[in-house]
């Protein structure tokens, strides 16, 4: 494996850790939700097939990790990173408000279908949860992605040029 | 190649149906079947990001109550601070409660409020009036002596002046009636601003310093006995007069709550109210003094050269009448005074040891002379005549002047 496959896979690797550390450490209602970040990132460079896959992967790690119903997340995540992958058009443009618009549809994506999926919240709460406290999640996960992809563009660049 | 792309489109949507499907059977598992499959999967593949994130949570926790502890901290910093503040409140108002107890009938107790303006910091505003029964002029003590004097009396309030007001004066004496004078404000700044001036006192009293200064009673404003101040330095004198510096029995910014006599209260006299602070004031003065006079006469008696040994009885027969002087000056000021008595033992103590030492100066003085005496009075080899012999007897220092 070349140094330029490794970089995206070690940026992948980063955004993992800091979901399992940063995120418990900060502690918001409103959460960063880096493994979502990470696997819109990752899908844009990967064949749909894969990327659904790797989004499967990724929900089960969610799901074993979390006291949630099992096979929500991987689900989520299978569609998001199916999705993502078909649209990688749109991320390979090199503008931050399109790749913000990006996260913000990839994570409000993730939180309505694992929500829906999951059955724990219904009704009114159901509701409360899917456009208030998603959108606003959706919101601050797209700016850290931004952040994320400024802070790693060294890492990044190549691959999407 | 249209085949091809056509055949990895059918590829990846395979997949993406897999997972699906794979993630709804996951979903519809169970419990006892996919528990175990999740306890697996942390246990093994997931064991890193299980440790990191336990890490993460007790850090996270640590921090949440390392700022609790910082908070309970503060809190409790906060509390104690304010329990010195109450503690110094329950302390001010039991003695005001043991003033009026003593006073037993005709005051009037009030809230001292101060204004803190400039040009208004001599006045204090108290919460009673003429309803309660105050009038202008009535006097306005608190436990430690005398704070002012009413001025103005509105129906639910009135204003009083402190001590420190340039126009206040008060006929004052020292406790043992041998000074009279007039009590006003010392004009200082910064450390000498809360200090009083004992002005108008006869050359021929002469006022020691620690004696207590209360009202004489003279004015017809305030009744005699009450505790004005301290005697601490005497102040240059103006003509035939004597002034002297009195550090005040009352602080204005301590005074929180005061007494406002009523005028027949005044008229009835309050001299057994503070007799107590006047005897205490009396004996830790008359102990000062007689500490002071020991030190003086130590101070004397080292410095003086030491007499001959027949001098030495002399010197001892003539010390017990001021030992026993001091002694009963300390005695006289307060029988029941520990610290009288200590202070005359302490003097006795000192006294005698100071005389055995002298005594044994003398005595080694005295032999040195008479060796020297035996060294002259040998006849020397190169002369025949003998040199003259002054009398052992004779004194070689003059006598302590006591």
């Amino acid at each position: 494996m070349s140094w330029r496959t490794l970089r995206p896979v070690i940026a992948f690797v980063l955004l993992v850790v800091l979901h399992y550390t940063l995120r418990p450490v900060l502690g918001w209602r409103t959460s960063i939700d880096f493994l979502v970040i990470a696997l819109l990132i990752a899908s844009v460079r990967m064949r749909p097939g894969l990327a659904a896959l790797l989004g499967f992967a990724m929900g089960l790690v969610a799901d074993s990790l979390s006291v949630g119903a099992f096979g929500s997340a991987a689900l989520a995540m299978s569609v998001v990173g199916f999705t993502a992958s078909w649209l990688r058009a749109i991320v390979f443009a090199e503008n931050l408000a399109l790749h913000a618009a990006f996260f913000f549809a990839g994570k409000w994506l993730f939180d309505i279908v694992f929500l829906i999926i999951e059955r724990r919240l219904k009704g009114f709460e159901l509701i409360t949860q899917l456009f208030i406290w998603s959108p606003i999640t959706a919101m601050v996960t797209a700016l850290a992605g931004i952040l994320v992809l400024i802070l790693m563009r060294p890492m990044l660049e190549t691959q999407s040029a | 190649m249209a085949r091809v792309t056509q055949l990895d489109s059918r590829l990846d949507t395979a997949l993406f149906a897999t997972c699906v499907f794979l993630a709804i059977v996951a979903h519809g598992l169970p419990a006892h079947m996919r528990d175990p499959i999740a306890g697996t999967m942390r246990r093994t593949l997931l064991a890193p990001l299980v440790g990191l994130q336990r890490n993460a949570e007790l850090s996270r926790a640590a921090w949440l109550a390392h700022e609790s502890n910082t908070r309970v901290r503060d809190s409790l910093a906060l509390q104690a601070m304010r329990v010195v503040s109450l503690e110094g409140e329950n302390a001010s108002l039991r003695r005001l409660l043991g003033l009026g107890h003593e006073l037993r009938w005709g005051f009037i107790p009030a809230e001292a409020l101060h204004s803190g303006a400039v040009g208004d910091e001599y006045t204090l505003t108290l919460s009673a009036g003429t309803r309660s029964g105050v009038r202008p002029f009535s006097p306005v003590v608190a436990p430690g002596g005398l704070v002012g004097m009413v001025q103005t009396a509105d129906p639910r309030m009135s204003i009083a002046i402190m001590w420190t007001h340039p126009d206040f004066r008060v006929s004052a004496m020292a406790t043992d009636k041998t000074a009279f004078g007039i009590v006003q404000a010392h004009q200082g700044s910064d450390a000498d601003r809360y200090l009083l001036e004992l002005r108008g006192v006869p050359v021929r009293s002469d006022v020691k310093k620690g004696t207590l200064i209360v009202s004489s009673g003279l004015g017809g404003v305030f009744p005699k006995g009450i505790p004005i101040g301290t005697v601490i330095d005497t102040l240059k004198s103006d003509g035939y007069a004597r002034k002297y510096l009195l550090r005040p029995a009352v602080l204005p910014p301590d005074v929180l709550s005061v007494m406002i006599l009523q005028p027949q209260r005044a008229a009835g006299g309050v001299e057994p109210v503070w007799a107590g602070t006047i005897a205490q004031a009396d004996s830790i003065a008359r102990a000062a003094a007689a500490l002071d006079s020991v030190t003086a006469s130590r101070a004397r008696a080292a410095n003086a050269p030491a007499p001959a040994a027949p001098t030495t009885a002399t010197t001892v027969a003539a010390s017990p009448p001021l030992t026993a002087a001091d002694s009963a000056a300390a005695r006289a000021a307060n029988p029941d005074s520990v610290a009288a008595v200590a202070a005359a033992r302490a003097a006795r103590r000192a006294r005698r040891d100071s005389l055995r030492a002298d005594s044994v100066r003398r005595a080694a003085r005295a032999d040195s002379v008479r060796r020297a005496t035996a060294d002259t009075a040998r006849p020397r080899a190169d002369s025949a005549v003998p040199l003259p012999v002054p009398p052992p007897s004779t004194p070689t220092t003059p006598p302590l002047d006591r």
